[in-house]
């Protein structure tokens, strides 16, 4: 064929290396709606659910039984399952009425009606919705703060950076397990060295996560993975039974943790029953609601490529974020993981989160150049944050990013790294050079890092554990450096888990330690004039607007 | 590390009582019939009730100073959320709407009395394929006997009935 030139040159565009199919119902390859997805039904005898979405109490599988047990609010489940799924989704976008009120019709409802109720939104109407829905008044993002050699001085660093910048939630992860607790400790003093009252978790194996936050080097966790079907919640090998314990037992040590899910993991696995995205994932916020999780990470994560791929796919990552909303949970609504090639698709990924404000718009953001992102890359990094502050300045949202300057950053950086260089000779880690810490101040990546001798490293991260360091051993080593505020602020986030104020939903801490959550800071959208609007809130506006490249065109000469 | 528990809970007792108690009993004064009523308004109980907030062996919340720890007057057991906590803040967030959280707490509040090491074993028997049904019934009556959990040790019955009907028992897989 005599090729026209114009569809030569459209081939070569970005998007033509991202991934498209069409939409195979029987393999799950659907996002909103399913021929096999279950029409919606709900049974109650003596306050007993004894009917499912079509099945039988003697046929429930095991999530289906722990959603029956535990997950409905079964009070106001026939009245509210009696209801048009049109007429409770016009609630959720009328803003004459509240978001409690409707929380009380959608917290009852059963997953195939909470679905049916977001099949009946059209984009526009989701970000309505989400954005009286959300729990937390006030919006934020969180940060992922990674590199692939584990450098400590840079995370500290970067971890910094992202806390002066805005960032309330951070959380690394490892390029090699053994690193776990170098890199949970050098995020937690960065953190803190940046911005008192940031919080950080390491995202690594369930049970040895725990074991790092009953040491007090993390504060919180959020990869507690929950599946949609049955036999893939056997193969990512917990049960509902073993998730809902391991929730309580983080509670037990004043840690807060969310659940995880996304459209497209069950794909992905192989088990998708024939059933849409979003109703398999309706299954997993409804795990998390039963086990008494204040929250949820969701938005298809690190699936993205599965449901964006196909018809409405990221219609249905918005829609699975609102059902989370719904179901009065935290929602970190993912935007977190590379999945097109196409700077207008990685924007259009995040717009609906964005507009419509989250609790966590990113969870998370790259807080270093995605070559660094040990996380496999997410949809933006660090040298997105002048066009994600553009964004913010021009549309007057506040996505959770504030700018700083280059002098702000360099100095930031140099504390955390120095404070991270003490705490490691405090500890009888391997020493961290002064030439790593200026090399942490003024780099940008891990190749502007000196290298380690990484053995020397995993040798003294299981001696560590070994001997039994906590995070008394961190104040200390801190304080006998005479690093006083850092070590100041990491003892006041130990005492905040004793008080287990920030296990409420949506919980954060401010520079001075002021818990806000769901509970103080309950979001009163309903309509204009109420709510969140940036401007009101007139220094977060202010750094927002002065960005520091806008000319100032009273000092400009014509 | 596997005892560290048990022997601040033991620390407890003894100061209570003068002639010490056993290892494993949880607190006989942490009782949730003394715990106040709490609503939105308490909260956040660092600012609000900081002297409702103890440690675990009762210590008030800011008794508890930067000296102290930097001294190593305080044990880092002693950094951790008390029973009492948290089924305050699951007052708290059921007065919100929010009664599964407060179950979630409850069930908290039952195991901060299980050693660590316990605790990180008693989860890998609820996975898949882990533990017989006898398995999962014995850990019930340690949660109901040795630490006075009878939420959680209901919580392992009712896991025993299901795995049992829907196969996730050792050797169903």
């Amino acid at each position: 064929m005599k090729r026209q030139k114009r569809f030569e040159k459209l081939e070569k565009r970005p998007v033509h290396l991202d991934g498209f199919v069409k939409e195979w119902d029987d393999e799950g390859l659907v996002a909103m709606h399913s021929k096999n997805d279950p029409d919606p039904s709900l049974k109650v005898e003596n306050g007993v659910i004894t009917e499912l979405d079509g099945k039988k109490r003697e046929d429930f599988d095991l999530i289906d039984q722990y959603i029956a047990e535990y997950g409905i609010n079964i009070a106001n489940a026939e009245k509210a399952n009696a209801m048009s799924s049109q007429s409770i989704a016009k609630m959720l976008i009328d803003p004459n009425v509240s978001r409690s009120e409707v929380a009380k019709v959608t917290t009852a409802l059963t997953p195939a009606k909470a679905s049916d109720v977001i099949n009946q939104l059209n984009f526009a109407e989701m970000i309505m919705a989400v954005q009286k829905m959300r729990p937390r008044r006030t919006p934020f993002t969180q940060a992922h703060i990674t590199n692939t050699l584990d450098n400590p001085a840079e995370i500290a660093a970067d971890g910094a950076e992202a806390a002066l910048r805005g960032f309330p939630e951070l959380e690394t992860t490892t390029a090699v397990a053994r690193y776990a607790p170098l890199n949970a400790i050098s995020l937690m003093v960065g953190a803190q060295a940046g911005r008192p009252g940031v919080i950080t978790q390491c995202s690594v194996e369930e049970a040895v996560e725990l074991g790092l936050g009953m040491r007090g080097f993390t504060a919180y966790a959020e990869t507690i993975s929950v599946y949609g079907t049955d036999k893939v919640f056997t193969d990512g090998d917990d049960t509902p039974w073993s998730k809902g314990f391991l929730a309580s037992c983080y509670a037990s040590r004043g840690l807060k943790m969310r659940f995880s899910s996304g459209s497209g993991s069950e794909v992905l696995m192989g088990y998708t029953e024939g059933k849409s995205m979003l109703y398999l994932e309706s299954r997993c916020i409804y795990i998390t609601k039963a086990s008494g999780v204040q929250g949820l990470q969701n938005g298809s994560v690190s699936c993205i490529g599965v449901p964006s791929a196909v018809p409405s796919g990221l219609r249905e990552v918005l829609g699975e974020n609102l059902m989370c909303m719904m179901m009065d949970l935290e929602c970190a609504s993912s935007n977190d993981q590379t999945f097109s090639h196409s700077d207008i698709r990685r924007t259009e990924r995040m717009l609906g989160q964005f507009i419509a404000g989250t609790d966590y718009i990113s969870s998370g953001y790259a807080g270093e150049e995605n070559s660094d992102n040990t996380f496999a890359g997410s949809n933006m990094d660090v040298l997105d944050y002048d066009d994600y502050e553009s964004m913010e300045r021009d549309l007057a949202v506040d996505g959770g990013i504030l700018p700083i300057t280059e002098d702000q950053a360099i100095k930031i950086r140099q504390k955390a790294a120095k404070a991270v260089q003490a705490v490691f000779d405090g500890l009888g880690l391997p020493e961290i050079t002064d030439e790593e810490v200026e090399a942490a101040t003024y780099g940008s990546t891990s190749d502007d890092m000196p290298k380690r001798d990484m053995t020397q490293d995993i040798k003294a991260a299981q001696d560590l554990m070994d001997r039994g360091v906590t995070v008394s051993d961190i104040i200390k080593a801190l304080d006998d450096h005479g690093i006083d505020d850092t070590a100041q602020a990491v003892f006041k986030l130990a005492q905040q888990k004793i008080c287990g104020d920030y296990l409420q939903t949506s919980a954060i801490f401010d520079k001075d330690w002021n818990c806000i959550s769901a509970i103080n800071d309950n979001n009163d959208y309903m309509g204009p004039g109420t709510g969140y609007r940036v401007w009101e809130n007139k220094d977060q506006w202010q750094k927002i607007k002065d960005i520091p490249w806008a000319l100032d065109p009273q000092k400009v000469d014509f | 590390m596997s005892s560290e528990v048990d022997d601040l809970v033991a620390k407890i007792m003894k100061e209570l009582n003068g002639n010490g108690g056993t290892a494993t009993k949880a607190p006989a004064q942490d009782t949730t019939s003394a715990d106040p009523d709490l609503t939105a308004k308490d909260f956040p109980l660092f600012k609000k009730h900081p002297d409702l907030v103890k440690s675990p062996s009762g210590k008030e919340l800011k008794a508890i100073t930067f000296q102290d720890i930097v001294d190593g007057k305080v044990d880092s057991k002693e950094l951790r959320i008390a029973p009492s906590t948290l089924r305050m803040q699951g007052k708290i967030a059921a007065e919100a709407g929010r009664s599964q959280i407060q179950n979630n707490f409850q069930r908290a509040a039952e195991l901060t009395s299980v050693p660590d090491d316990r605790l990180l074993e008693m989860y890998g028997a609820l996975r898949p394929y882990r533990s017989s049904k006898q398995d999962l019934l014995d850990i019930a009556d340690e949660l109901a006997d040795k630490y006075h959990a009878p939420i959680c040790s209901n919580w392992f019955k009712e896991a025993a009935t299901n795995y049992e009907k829907h196969n996730k028992l050792k050797g169903d897989n």
